[in-house]
């Protein structure tokens, strides 16, 4: 990709950004949110056109109007949320719109031998008669790549793979990823994990405010110096942890069940958050921490179990009563649930501080304090805003979760439930929210954390829980705990 | 902030919002002139027929007149719109206010004043139950409020109906209707020789409660950003069933004083249909939809309303031009308005 800029109203994108991928290399392409990753991907699947600048593929330029373009091209793309038909089979999604074909109809027998043979030969196990929809995360990712091989990609675009993956299944993707660039396809590994490339990738690009800040062999590199190339200047990734002083119980939930669809997508959890501690939930995404985290928070309802705070039971109250009861929540959807898009950064830091003063005096609101309570967050934050009147749907999305994080712990509440707190947060801002996260907890506050991210949970809880499937499966002391012993137990190895 | 930058903040937060609005209207305008043309009519001799109709001389007071039920039906209609939820049960909630007015004045024993400000308070309690017994009905039964209040509606016609035909009848009209609600009981004009009666300031004092409390309140902050995403409204810890409660019980009330005005005010009685007939409710629904809810810009909507129906009927009268063509008006501004999710929100 030569000399690529593109611009959106306001903001130059990608600012003259050279990337050359070499024939059979796994190269890493690295940024901080808004940096311009997400740009210069769309742009080379066809996802959008460069305002300047081309693509030259094998010594011939490429003009891409659509990901069709890019495919036809040998230009390949595994989104980060799946595009699969999970009704059907995984030779299905596989051939879909090539089938083979005798006559009008599918050739099925040869379709199901091709996928095989396919699997077979890049070391991809998958059963192409199996269907999608009963099919664990990290196979569905299989079936991504696999549909990308049938088209013959040479160039293959992972976007963040790791993220919804178990660590057993990370190391398998690796090696499948090796193996493919080992046997000449180029791929382009967008992320923002450190650890996974310096374990995988051959090559770096690091890209700071839409320009090239940095071009990094793996070999030749270490952590330290690409995050000083995102960030431009250095940061501690250790924080240092004062001990522990657990309270009393100030959230307990016992055999709490959610059903869902005549599923139980929890399952007789019980847990309990003391203050001066924080209590992580690990687990790979989607087996029912949000479900647990929305049970907890009177948002969904509950079919069997208790919530009391403080010793007060809160079992199929309102959400009100549960922040009355001294309850402030993160919560993981920023855009749907912790936000209104077409509401200001005003409106949206002072939600929850509106019926009391300083923002309200005798139910009535106080402009001037209203502004000035958004500016101190804004500041405090560091959320890159034009002003306090601008809609937040306007913000990125590392911007829109400081709004959220900045609101909710403003609430200065006995209990914190924070779910993916520094999801898409550049890692400067994450640093600052660990550090205040930790600061509650040292205020005797607690807080419940639910991260995908190990090391998250690993750099802040003081104790950890696993959950596998709707159930609590294991419960570490930090100290107990390690990365490897975590993913087992998140790959749902043995129950306790 | 600097003071260019100040008045830049104040125009897009209260004139941005306006201006498809006002595109809309021009638009609206523009197609009947078209029309009329179509027809071999003057689009000139129409537009200046139609503003003569609406605003000169004693035609002021008709507009005003008219203005006052319909704008207290645009904010019964605005309040539940504004929280993104609908009322549609207002003809209801008016018919009964305006009975139980009615049988107050009429059958109360106490003096006129006392008798005057029960009868006003019966309608707005009347409305305001029924409005709450929909909303109990979604909150305790999760019966939609959508349909609830409109289906409510026909019982309340049909039992104030049922009673102007029994024991309230009055034997010495033609109509079913209740007696003439005497003189001390009623509310007396405000401009004398006009028709325009003391209902206006009943009115416009509610109007302008509503705006303060939409713009300045704790609970006009509720009810603006549940309507801009009811899942952050909950999240954020606003008791939403408690809110739906008091949005029903405040637009009902409103609707049964609007009922109260107009049997105390201009017709003295209830006769059966009668409040019903201009279809206020309608006219308020769509003014307060063209406004997305916001108060100011509903009610504004619907004086437009007000002065486009009076306008509409006195150029019928004069150059014969029929009056449907201002209901085509309306509607075009409408449909107009609901494509600038389309149109207005490109960048």
């Amino acid at each position: 990709m030569i000399d690529i800029v593109k611009r959106y109203p306001g903001v130059l994108a990608n600012d003259h950004v050279n990337i050359a991928l070499e024939r059979g290399e796994i190269h890493a392409l690295m940024g901080e949110n808004g940096a311009g990753k997400s740009t210069l991907m769309s742009i080379l699947y066809g996802l959008q056109s460069p305002d300047e600048g081309y693509i030259r593929l094998k010594g011939s330029t490429l003009f891409l109007k659509s990901p069709l373009d890019a495919i036809a091209n040998g230009i390949g793309m595994v989104h980060q949320a799946f595009k699969l038909f999970e009704s059907l089979s995984v030779w299905e999604n596989v051939v879909y719109r090539r089938e083979p074909r005798r006559g009008i109809f599918i050739d099925g027998a040869r379709a199901r031998a091709q996928v095989e043979e396919l699997a077979r030969r890049h070391g991809l196990p998958i059963d192409p008669k199996a269907r999608v929809a009963n099919l664990p995360v990290g196979v569905r990712q299989r079936l991504e790549i696999l549909k990308a091989l049938y088209r013959e990609a040479q160039v293959l675009i992972l976007d963040e793979p790791t993220a919804v993956l178990t660590p057993a299944e990370v190391s398998t993707l690796f090696t499948v990823m090796k193996s493919l660039a080992a046997a000449g396809c180029t791929i382009l590994l967008v992320t923002h994990k450190l650890n996974e490339v310096m374990a995988v990738s051959d090559r770096i690009t690091v890209l700071r405010d839409g320009r090239v800040s940095e071009r990094l062999v793996t070999a030749e590199t270490g952590p330290d110096e690409i995050v000083r190339a995102m960030t431009g200047h250095h940061v501690t990734m250790q924080i240092p942890k004062q001990p522990r002083k657990p309270g009393k119980v100030k959230l307990e939930a016992k055999g709490l069940r959610v059903e869902q669809h005549g599923r139980r997508v929890v399952d007789d959890v019980s847990l309990q958050v003391s203050g001066g501690e924080i209590v992580g939930i690990a687990g790979v995404a989607g087996n029912g921490q949000s479900e647990l985290i929305e049970a907890l928070m009177g948002l969904i309802p509950i079919a069997a179990g208790t919530v009391s705070l403080d010793e007060r039971d809160v079992t199929h109250k309102s959400v009100a009563a549960h922040r009355a009861g001294g309850l402030s929540y993160i919560a993981e959807d920023r855009a749907r649930t912790a936000t209104a898009a077409a509401a200001s950064a005003t409106d949206n830091l002072v939600m929850g501080f509106h019926r009391t003063p300083p923002i309200a005096v005798k139910g009535l609101l106080r402009p001037k304090a209203m502004r000035a309570w958004a500016r101190g967050l804004i500041a405090r934050f560091d959320i890159k805003i034009a002003s306090e009147d601008t809609l937040v749907g306007k913000l990125s999305g590392g911007n829109l979760q400081k709004v959220v994080t900045a609101r909710e712990l403003a609430h200065n509440a006995p209990v914190l439930i924070a779910e993916q707190p520094t999801r898409g947060v550049d890692v400067g801002a994450i640093a600052f929210i660990h550090a205040e996260l930790l600061s509650e907890r040292d205020r005797g506050h607690g807080i419940l954390l639910v991260s995908a991210e190990l090391s998250e949970i690993l750099a802040l809880a003081d104790r950890i829980l696993v959950m596998y499937e709707g159930r609590m499966v294991a419960e570490f002391a930090r100290a107990d705990a390690d990365e490897a012993t975590l993913g087992l137990y998140m790959a749902g190895g043995t129950r306790v | 902030m600097t003071v260019a930058a100040e008045v830049r903040t104040h125009l897009a937060r209260y004139v941005g919002p306006l201006l498809p609005i006002v595109g809309a209207v021009a638009v609206g305008f523009g197609v009947c002139g078209l029309i009329a043309l179509w027809v071999g009519l003057s689009p000139g001799l129409m537009l200046r027929q139609l503003i003569k109709g609406a605003v000169e001389g004693p035609q002021l007071f008709e507009t005003v007149a008219r203005a006052v039920p319909l704008v207290g039906m645009t904010l019964a209609a605005a309040i539940p719109l504004r929280a993104g939820i609908v009322n549609l049960g207002a003809d209801g909630q008016l018919a009964l206010g305006g009975c139980a007015a009615a049988i107050v004045a009429l059958y109360l024993p106490a003096p006129d004043f006392v008798r005057l400000a029960m009868a006003l308070t019966a309608g707005m309690v009347a409305g305001a139950s029924y409005a709450a017994l929909a909303a109990a009905g979604e909150i305790y039964a999760g019966v939609p409020l959508l349909l609830s209040t409109w289906l409510l509606t026909y019982p309340a016609k049909g039992l104030c109906g049922y009673l102007v035909r029994t024991s309230l009848r009055d034997p010495l009209t033609a109509w079913p209707s209740t007696a003439r609600i005497a003189v001390g009981a009623r509310l007396g004009s405000l401009i004398p020789g006009t028709p325009v009666n003391r209902g206006f300031l009943l009115i416009a004092g509610i109007a302008i409660a509503v705006i303060f409390i939409d713009r300045r309140s704790s609970i006009g902050f509720e009810l603006r950003l549940r309507g801009l995403n009811e899942r952050f409204a909950r999240y954020g810890g606003v008791a939403l069933h408690r809110q739906t409660l008091g949005i029903m019980i405040a637009s009902g009330a409103i609707a049964g004083l609007v009922g109260a005005i107009m049997v105390l005010g201009s017709q003295f009685r209830y006769t059966d249909g009668a409040l019903t007939a201009p279809q206020y409710s309608w006219s308020g629904t769509l003014a307060a939809l063209l406004a997305g809810g916001e108060p100011v810009g509903s009610v504004i909507a619907a004086v437009l309303f007000a002065a486009l129906q009076t306008g509409g009927f006195a150029m019928e009268r004069s150059v014969e031009i029929p009056r449907v063509l201002t209901m085509v008006l309306q509607s075009v501004v409408i449909l107009f308005l609901a494509m600038r999710g389309a149109i207005w929100k490109r960048p």
